[in-house]
């Protein structure tokens, strides 16, 4: 995943949350197949909900005319994934650093993109600290989610 | 800065030689306004008038900052009824009060202590109180949201961290 920096204006903050998108989606893609059950069904539902920010992110930049980052092939995980443990710990991570990429572009936005960003982080930090439920991280929460630490 | 309290000023002639101020007092404290004119302008007022809340120009995220010791306050006493909550609760109170300083330092205002809440969150069950401090950080979770959407750029991504916060803590609750 990409790092975090300060973007100039509202179309790169929204292009830095549709590239931490890609990368979320291409993650889940690796963590699913080591969960199961339950983990495994909640990791397919967090799959589809960053698909959906990220089908909305291209729309919103597209239609404003704004440069639309492509997607890659694939992505560097900050570590391998070899078992439950691991991919517990990678989407714990990745909904840490796409939170991140939203809280950035909350100054950048207003009115309804604004809100837009606001769930998005909130749905991140949400899915951050059931992660660390199922992977018995504690405590489960942090006290300002999406600020870099 | 100074100039934010004229009509206090105007008054303290008055009010300070009922208080029983000295005029070596009143000289002192007008010294410490010039010195901290910038870095507390309002604390001005304070001395000369502490009964003259009108004149002092309220920040929208002052409610939010009580609301957060509010919260605080409420896992803390939920934590004395139940000590065994202390690995869930401890964190979320923390954060709150963590929240609370970090609305203070943006605003520049002290954040004023929660006054006892009459209604006894920390009574009943342990289902009963992490359902009503659940419901407790929802509201809270619902105005924060709504300060987000309002506020300028500077203040939004704490606000919206503030906001995020609180949904997880309902999660965390659950």
């Amino acid at each position: 995943m990409r790092r975090l920096q300060a973007p100039s204006g509202p179309a790169e903050a929204l292009a830095g949350a549709l590239a931490a998108e890609y990368a979320a989606v291409f993650a889940y893609g690796v963590i699913g197949v080591r969960l199961a059950d339950a983990a495994r069904t909640a990791a397919r539902r967090a799959e589809t909900a960053h698909r959906s920010r990220r089908d909305a992110l291209v729309l919103q930049l597209s239609e404003a005319g704004s440069a639309v980052p492509a997607d890659k092939a694939g992505y560097t995980l900050p570590f391998p994934v070899t078992d439950a443990a691991t991919a517990l710990r990678l989407a714990v991570e990745v909904e840490e650093r796409t939170a991140a990429f939203w809280r950035v572009a909350l100054p950048h936005t207003t009115g309804a993109d604004r809100d837009r960003a606001l769930a998005a982080l909130t749905d991140c930090a949400v899915r951050a600290t059931r992660w660390r439920r199922t992977a018995g991280v504690t405590p489960v929460t942090v006290a300002f989610p999406g600020r870099p630490t | 800065m100074v100039l934010t309290c004229p009509v206090a000023r105007g008054r303290t002639t008055q009010r300070d030689r009922a208080l029983g101020h000295s005029r070596r007092n009143i000289l002192r404290a007008g010294a410490l306004l010039a010195l901290g004119g910038t870095v507390a302008p309002l604390t001005g007022c304070d001395l000369f008038d502490r009964g003259d809340e009108r004149d002092r120009v309220p920040d929208p995220l002052e409610p939010l900052a009580a609301q957060a010791r509010e919260l605080a306050a409420r896992h803390r006493a939920a934590l004395a009824a139940h000590p065994g909550l202390a690995p869930l609760l401890t964190p979320i109170a923390d954060a709150h009060e963590a929240h609370a300083g970090e609305l203070a330092k943006l605003t520049g205002r002290p954040v004023p202590s929660p006054e006892p809440s009459p209604d006894a969150t920390a009574t009943g069950d342990r289902s009963a109180v992490l359902a009503a401090l659940r419901e407790a950080e929802q509201r809270g979770r619902e105005s924060a949201a709504t300060l987000c959407a309002e506020a300028p750029a500077d203040r939004a991504a704490l606000v919206g961290s503030i906001a995020a916060a609180r949904a997880t803590h309902v999660e965390a609750l659950r």
